[in-house]
């Protein structure tokens, strides 16, 4: 009798939990029902924020869609740690950059740590790791111990500097999680604008200031290089069809040193006389330009250590963010020559502003130092008079204007930049600060708004189609006893849901297919019970005692049959990622929810209709 | 309403005609993956995947005929038949230039059929390294921990004949796979992630299958005589006869309801579980109880089993 009361209680419990639990989600739900149902902005504005609070709360206790479901953006990032490492080293050569790039391939094919991999190749090649970094006298171990440091600092700065430009960016609820040494877990509910997200996220924001060599070095440079590929003639190896020619309208814009009028297509597989000149053209004021099909020939054929080596020492060409629109309309990528030390870095830059620029349709974003960046702006460009200094964001230049006067004021100003979003895109990755090496977007799942409605439609079917389907067979199978059953399963269902939304777990469509699932499960408890209680019936038991034995005989079974299910659906929430741990995690609620309503609830029913004369033998079919 | 009510099929004597019948069943299989191999998906293969929603009909030659020319090199397929396409390429971290390369192409030519991507999936080679081992994982602890639970409960060779079974299903479900793959528009049957879920959902619905026919083996065999086994096999499947058939019936009506209702993303799951939970409702009668009976034959001694009533 007292186990009795203990069990209604325990029922009664576990409902009034479950209904308080999901109180938020349905209230979340009548609420924008309401304000949806407002017909004026003003009446629904004013029915807001009167009753602004208990819409807040009830939004942040409610049941919370999964991202396929509401829509937005999964997104996995991986820091760059040879990068990283890269940047850690000291006097880097030729030797060490060989390893570095043995390190790049294969830590791209493997899943193993970069740190590993790296002091692998040392321990290879038998140089100590001290040779380049830190200090001579550490050991191997103490410097694998002091970049492994390091990289778990990048990591974790990474993803402060990622939440800040997202916070800037404005997206609710967004979460971000480590995970392992290099990956970064991002998940953004509601992203309509992915391409602007995604730009936001990549950039490392590397801000630098760098002074432009003269132009007749650059003219040299360019000649050096090009007569360095007549005499290697073994390009273009690289897509020749790419490597379009200027077209004539560009070249006739062209003036010396460019004489040989329009070089004639080359055609495949025979050398230029005037190869690098096929891609790039230069003004007689000495600028270079590439236009943009041969834009991505270009950036390769500078990325080649060959040609990197006929450049002067301490200097780097590099191409312009954005293009300048030519003549014709054909648009332009200048090419800098500048110096590879920059004179000065983002870390100096405390405040960054988007605006409109002084004639107000250029957007610029107007950027404040502290007081040491101050300090080196006024000697800097006091010293660099009549030069010009290029603004470099991740190895792109934005602009490279003039130095008209020594500016003591510490202000800069980035142009050059099309459109105002993009201007407020740079503000806040200036804000946020640059990331310690660059990251890589991974893996990527987005799903757009309309598509998440389409699943929250066919997860609601689903489940509808399902739960009819299953209570009418159990009520047709079993008559009355289906009823209890039912009852169960309903109340299943309910606990399921409130665990979700209890634990600020979210509900995705694989989550919604284990439910489904769960609802064709969870009857097996009942069904083996009854089926017990009908042999126990059939061999002529009184209706009481044959619910007794069956209940007390089908238990053995029904607890290792759900011991089973839950071991498969906990290793598959351990190992799975994502998605499948949605299914498997309303899998194994809902599997030891049952263990609950299909034993506890459904006997609690039996003893209450048995204890009222309304049952009988034909009440289990 | 009863539909298998006292019966007495003597499944012990039909066990040979069913262990041809899995044989074939798997050795088809698994010529099949030996030939043919498997459709991977995204998650194991790496890519990346653009699914376009069109607003009215449109055939998808002509889209591919479009994109073709637009040089966007990669293939097409119609997805789960609603005006949609599934685009599928080498995997590209810049999504963007992707997005914009396909819907550019898109807007110039298709100008009157208005287009809307409306979920991109990208995955890089290391993840999907990654994935393919945590499935691998996955499924092997799964199966461990199965062993380990049946063994204590009732007793190895229980527990590994109802691994067999388990193999047995996996396999068959896998083969179909590989038979299958690729043929149907509205059902790719690729193997992704979701697809390890169907196999441990599989895994452990045939155990639990296995494990109500046991119990009641275990039951009824204590203080038996060897010479006793087959009648007490043979009943015991009989009684829970009508049980395995009735929940089997109940789960694939709630997964025929996924692969109608819930979409083209959950139907090569639901496909999956459907057959499996067939096979292993099978399997439970025909292959992991015959087999234990034949060991328990073979092995001549009595069976103790643990756990299981005591009263």
């Amino acid at each position: 009798m007292k186990n009795k009361r203990f069990n209604l209680l325990l029922i009664a419990v576990v409902t009034l939990v479950a209904a308080w639990s999901l109180w938020p989600t349905w209230r979340d739900y009548s609420l924008s029902q309401h304000l949806n149902s407002l017909k004026s902005a003003p009446d629904s504005l004013r029915y807001a924020l009167s009753n602004r609070d208990e819409i807040e709360n009830a939004r942040k206790k409610s049941l919370k869609l999964g991202l396929d479901l509401k829509g937005g953006m999964h997104l996995v990032m991986e820091v760059d740690q040879v990068d990283l490492f890269e940047q850690k080293a000291w006097n880097k050569d030729a030797k060490f950059a060989e390893i570095l790039k043995t390190v790049r391939t294969k830590a791209s094919q493997s899943d193993a740590k970069v740190l590993d991999i790296l002091s692998g190749e040392f321990k290879n090649q038998n140089i100590r790791l001290s040779r380049y970094f830190y200090d001579i006298r550490n050991s191997d171990q103490e410097i694998v111990k002091k970049l492994e440091k390091e990289s778990e600092d990048a990591l974790n700065r990474a993803k402060e500097i990622i939440r800040n430009r997202i916070d800037q960016y404005g997206v609710a609820e967004p979460v971000i999680t480590t995970q392992g040494s290099r990956k970064l877990i991002i998940e953004l509910p509601g992203v309509s604008d992915e391409n602007r997200v995604r730009n936001l996220l990549k950039g490392t924001a590397k801000l630098e200031f760098r002074l432009l060599r003269d132009p007749e070095i650059l003219v040299r440079t360019l000649d050096r290089i090009n007569t360095y590929l007549v005499q290697n003639s073994v390009p273009p190896p690289i897509a020749p069809v790419a490597v379009a020619s200027p077209s004539p309208s560009v070249l006739s814009q062209l003036k010396a040193p460019v004489p040989a009028a329009v070089p004639a297509p080359v055609p495949a597989g025979q050398a230029s006389a005037r190869p690098l000149y096929d891609v790039i053209g230069v003004f007689q004021n000495g600028t270079a330009y590439t236009t943009e099909r041969s834009k991505d020939y270009v950036i390769s054929l500078l990325r080649r250590s060959d040609i990197q080596a006929l450049l002067p020492l301490d200097t780097e060409l590099l191409l312009a963010a954005k293009p300048e629109i030519g003549k014709n309309g054909e648009k332009l990528f200048p090419i800098y020559l500048v110096k590879k030390t920059p004179e000065l870095t983002g870390g100096v830059i405390t405040e960054a502003k988007a605006t409109f620029g002084s004639q107000g349709v250029q957007p610029e974003v107007l950027m404040a130092m502290n007081s040491e960046g101050t300090s080196k702006w006024a000697r800097i460009t006091g010293a660099n008079i009549g030069k010009r200094i290029a603004i470099v964001l991740d190895n792109a230049v934005y602009s490279a204007p003039v130095v008209q006067s020594k500016i003591p004021s510490g202000n800069s100003v980035i142009n050059g930049i099309e459109s105002l979003e993009e201007a407020k895109d740079l503000e806040i990755v200036l804000k946020a600060g640059a990331l310690p090496a660059p990251v890589r977007i991974i893996e990527e799942r987005s799903v757009g708004p309309s598509l998440g409605a389409d699943y929250i439609r066919a997860g609601v079917l689903s489940l509808g189609w399902a739960f009819l389907a299953v209570s009418v067979f159990m009520l047709v199978y079993y008559k009355k006893a289906g009823i209890a059953a039912d009852i169960a399963l309903v109340l299943n269902i309910v606990i399921v849901l409130s665990v979700l939304a209890g634990f600020n777990a979210s509900l995705s469509l694989p989550g919604i297919a284990g439910i489904v699932l769960t609802i064709g499960m969870a009857v097996d408890a009942n069904v083996l019970i009854y089926e017990r209680i009908r042999e126990e019936l059939d061999g002529g038991k009184v209706l009481k005692s044959a619910i007794e034995v069956g209940y007390d005989r089908a238990f053995s079974s029904i607890l290792d049959s759900h011991v089973t299910t839950l071991c498969a659906a906990f290793l598959l929430y351990t190992y799975g990622i994502g998605p499948i741990q949605g299914f498997a995690l309303t899998l194994m609620i809902g599997t030891a929810a049952s263990l609950f309503t299909s034993i506890v609830v459904t006997k609690e029913i039996f003893s209450f209709l048995l204890g009222r004369n309304l049952m009988t033998q034909k009440s289990f079919g | 309403m009863r539909i298998f009510h006292k019966t007495s099929f003597d499944f012990i004597r039909f066990r040979k005609i069913a262990y041809g019948f899995s044989l074939v069943l798997l050795a088809s299989g698994l010529i099949s993956l030996a030939v043919k191999g498997l459709n991977y998906g995204i998650d194991f293969r790496g890519g990346s995947e653009v699914l376009i929603r069109f607003e009215k009909n449109i055939d998808v030659s002509t889209v591919r005929s479009v994109l073709d020319v637009a040089g966007v090199s990669g293939s097409l397929k119609q997805y789960g038949l609603d005006r949609s396409f599934l685009f599928s390429t080498v995997f590209n971290g810049e999504t963007n230039d992707l997005k914009s390369l396909v819907s550019h192409a898109l807007n110039d030519r298709l100008k009157d059929n208005h287009h809307e991507i409306v979920r991109i999936d990208a995955v890089g080679p290391s993840i999907a390294s990654d994935l393919k081992w945590s499935a691998v994982k996955a499924l092997i602890a799964s199966l461990l921990a199965i062993l380990l639970y049946v063994g204590f409960r009732f007793e190895l060779k229980f527990a590994t004949a109802g691994v067999v079974a388990i193999f047995h299903d996996i396999l068959t479900v896998l083969g179909l796979f590989s038979i299958l793959g690729g043929l149907f528009d509205f059902m790719p049957l690729e193997m992704d992630q979701s697809i390890i879920a169907a196999f441990l959902t599989i895994a452990g619905y045939s155990i639990t299958d296995t494990v109500v026919v046991y119990d009641r083996i275990r039951e009824r065999i204590r203080g038996q005589k060897p010479a006793d086994y087959e009648r007490i096999f043979n009943e015991s499947m009989n009684q829970t006869l009508s049980r395995t058939i009735i929940t089997s019936g109940t789960v694939l009506l709630s997964v025929l309801v996924l692969f109608i209702f819930a979409g083209p993303a959950i139907r090569g799951f639901a496909f999956a579980v459907f057959v499996g939970i067939l096979i292993g409702t099978y399997s439970s009668i025909f292959v992991a109880a015959p087999l234990v009976y034949d060991w328990l034959k073979l092995s001549k001694s009595p069976v103790h089993l643990r756990g299981g009533k005591v009263s």
